[in-house]
């Protein structure tokens, strides 16, 4: 995976993002695009498990609400 | 751009030199294709086992009241089935597409671990042997259940042991395979492939390999708790000791929930390769569906109690995984809707690959809904092990991961063997198959809405008329797979030449860049992708 | 193409150890379910069995009497003389019998309820009135009676008195 030029990191609000909108699972293919150049492994991971802890927490409210 | 061949052909005629021939050509080779081919042979040998143990089970349901077995035989059947079906058939034919596929799609020369590869594929005969071997065991082989329930799976004979140790092997077998796949995908990838340009079967194969590392090893452990709690005195799954039987289901389905996505992403990928080529068109939203495929994935982590909304769980947890499990109908969706928007104004011909793949895409949604109902818990304690979850599985794994096979076998056929298939033999064998499939599972949905449970040799006569129509759907479904046997065995010995691009809508390496058949050794020097 | 293999090592290594862990995952979630219910106490209202017969509006004493009879040589008295319970309560008391004797002696207890009427609303689940007890030489025993009072139970009543006597049997089998 070394092929791509890493013209400058994204910061967290893009990786932040990016995760969004792939757990929604639609994307537009020019921020596409500039995701895939920009964003390291690390910080996608490091989005996903936030954006998975978030995921869970919103839906543990719901069930709270819902039962309270 | 006609088959640019630029070094492929010289290798076209140089398999065999220095390789042993005969048998040992194929027990010793290190060739991502004859693994693939030996994947693929294997599967297709375990589709019909399955199938056979299937046909029984239908044959007995034909009528009410037992007519041609032991109860007890008939739930070693229900249970060699699935596991048959899940771990020797559809797995292995996507390990099969992904040996052939994957390298010559990012133009690698081969697997990145070629004996680990070979390993891997030949554990798998071992394996089957072990299940299939079961049968003839005092007390017969297991019978409580694909999913190996404690405490069920806690009593039993022998056979109980030989299934433990055969999914052991399967395990290592696929943990092999798909870091094999990931190595493969991540580090030899040709100049310009970047993963972005990678084909959306590769995606899928390199989300579905990181899927099978961490669940398969998790499986591994479930089942060597319970053959600890069987010989050696351990109560993680005996209640006599201390042990909870639930606790094994939990830890299944944290397994078992991924691995229902482990069968079907790949499948996802083979469809986004066949549509956009008869469709002519380019994949609609191929970002999306890369980020769809990886939601699927990461979610799917989030659902497995589901799968057991009845053992007792607290409100809260049911309304969670409610609404997990709803939430993944909305990446799911959206694949069916960008395959949809694929085919939307394409100038689409209906070849046997793509009949297969618009068949996966309405069928695969029926079978998603159906899920959806069940996802709904105050439904599903009703639905619980009833026939309505056995037509929803089929409709996902038959005409999902089962259909998505063959639309790969019938779009790679010309590729593998250099000869066009029989396109009437094809086109028979999909119009058999998607008629006799509907004929088959679709009267599961009212026999069980109506209350008929699974697993069982007899039913009350109000079933019977649905289950004769099924039972019929049966045979007709199972014997015209014999049609695909003859048309691979046909397209092998011969057919009208398959030129290096057969399909004109392909786009790509393995079609723009090789001849058909594919040379022995692709790729070894790496094309440039631009 | 050294490089190459090196960087596949490299993936391999990691995957396995992966692999590895998430082996031991599968049994570290065993430790962490039970911590995760003790916790957040997301089993507490997981569904259990309750008895649904019980009146938990209405009580009723029930007084526990033991006594001998033919001048018997054995100590018998009730571990608990008094309890207050519901009725469809099921509820367990423990009588203590000794053999005074040197030698071995079958008794058989004979119960009987104060009010008599009682008696019939009065459901001895086990008891060690259902068969004789064999006593051997200075044999010290405690002996169970599990009962549940009916929810019939006539409304006036607010105390039972249950009464054991316990008999010698047939002198002729103790030697």
């Amino acid at each position: 995976m070394a092929q791509e030029q890493k013209s400058q990191k994204a910061s967290a609000w893009q990786a932040a993002r990016a995760v969004f909108w792939s757990f929604f699972g639609v994307r537009k293919s020019t921020d596409y695009n500039r995701d895939a150049v920009r964003l390291t492994p690390g910080q996608v991971i490091a989005a996903g498990l936030v954006g998975a802890a978030l995921f869970i927490a919103t839906l543990v409210g719901i069930v709270y609400v819902v039962m309270h | 751009m006609e088959a640019t061949h630029a070094h492929g052909q010289d290798h076209a005629h140089d398999h065999g030199h220095g390789h042993p021939t005969g048998l040992m050509r194929w027990v010793t080779t290190t060739n991502h294709k004859d693994i693939g081919t030996l994947y693929l042979w294997f599967s297709f040998i375990m589709l019909l086992s399955g199938g056979t143990l299937a046909l029984l089970i239908r044959a007995e349901l034909f009528e009410p009241g037992m007519q041609i077995m032991r109860p007890e035989f008939f739930n070693q059947l229900t249970t060699m089935h699935g596991l048959i079906m899940v771990f020797g058939a559809i797995m292995p034919a996507f390990v099969g597409f992904a040996n052939w596929q994957v390298p010559m799609m990012i133009g690698a020369p081969d697997m990145a671990f070629p004996r680990m590869n070979n390993w891997s594929f030949w554990l798998l005969p071992v394996a089957a042997s072990l299940l299939i071997g079961s049968f003839f065991v005092p007390g017969g082989a297991s019978a409580g259940g694909w999913t190996m329930y404690a405490p069920l799976f806690l009593q039993g004979g022998i056979s109980n042991d030989m299934t433990i140790f055969a999914v052991h092997i399967l395990g290592i077998s696929s943990i092999m395979g798909a870091i094999n796949i990931v190595t493969t995908i991540l580090n030899l990838r040709a100049p310009g492939m970047t993963l972005m340009k990678m084909p959306l079967f590769v995606w899928t194969w390199l989300i579905t390999a990181y899927l099978l590392i961490a669940v398969m090893p998790v499986l591994a452990g479930a089942v060597t708790m319970l053959l600890t709690d069987r010989h050696f005195g351990t109560s993680f799954f005996n209640a006599a000791g201390g042990g909870d039987p639930v606790m094994f289901q939990h830890i299944f389905w944290f397994f078992g929930h991924p691995e229902v996505y482990i069968m079907i992403l790949p499948a996802f990928g083979i469809i986004s390769q066949i549509i956009p080529t008869f469709s002519r068109k380019p994949l609609f939203g191929y970002a999306s569906m890369v980020y769809a495929t990886s939601s699927i994935a990461i979610l799917s982590f989030m659902v497995w109690a589901h799968h057991m909304f009845t053992v007792g769980l607290p409100t809260a947890a049911q309304l969670f995984f409610m609404y997990a499990t709803m939430l993944i109908a909305i990446p799911t969706g959206v694949k069916v809707f960008n395959w949809i928007a694929t085919m939307w104004k394409g100038s689409m011909t209906f070849e046997t690959p793509m009949l297969f793949a618009i068949a996966f895409v309405c069928l695969f949604t029926i079978g998603g809904f159906s899920g959806l109902v069940l996802a709904i818990t105050p439904v599903d304690i009703q639905l619980q092990d009833t026939y309505y979850v056995v037509a929803h599985f089929h409709y996902v794994l038959v005409s999902g991961a089962l259909f998505s096979i063959f639309a790969g076998v019938y779009f790679w056929l010309p590729k593998w063997t250099g000869h066009m298939y029989d396109e009437k033999l094809g086109k028979l064998h999909f119009w058999l198959s998607t008629i006799f499939f509907n004929v088959l599972f679709f009267p599961m949905h009212f026999l069980g809405l109506a209350g008929m449970p699974r697993r069982i040799p007899d039913y009350a006569l109000q079933f019977a008329d649905w289950n004769k129509v099924a039972s019929i759907g049966a045979f007709g479904f199972g014997l015209s797979q014999l049609i695909l046997l003859v048309v691979v065995l046909k397209c092998i010995k011969g057919g009208v030449k398959a030129e290096g691009r057969a399909w004109e809508g392909a786009d790509s390496l393995e079609w723009t860049h090789l001849p058909s058949p594919a040379p022995y050794h692709t790729f070894e020097t790496p094309p440039t992708v631009n | 193409m050294t490089g190459q293999t090196a960087q596949n090592r490299t993936i391999l290594k990691k995957l396995l150890l992966v692999s590895v862990l998430m082996f031991g995952f599968g049994y570290a979630l065993i430790p962490f379910y039970k911590k995760l219910c003790d916790v957040t106490g997301i089993s507490k209202d997981k569904i259990t069995v309750s008895n649904t017969q019980m009146d938990p509006a209405r009580w009723v004493t029930v007084e526990f009497d033991a006594n001998l009879g033919a001048k018997l040589p054995w100590i018998f008295e009730p571990q608990t003389t008094s309890l207050r319970i519901h009725p469809g309560e099921i509820k367990q008391v423990l009588y203590r019998v000794v053999n005074l004797t040197d030698r071995t002696i079958v008794g058989q207890a004979i119960p009987s309820y104060g009010p008599a009427l009682a008696g019939a609303y009065f459901k001895k689940i086990a008891c060690f009135c259902f068969t004789q007890q064999t006593l051997k030489p200075h044999e010290e025993r405690l002996m169970p009676v599990q009962f549940v009072v009916q929810n019939d139970l006539p409304k006036d009543v607010h105390t039972i008195t249950l009464s054991y006597t316990f008999y010698e049997q047939a002198k002729a089998g103790a030697t």
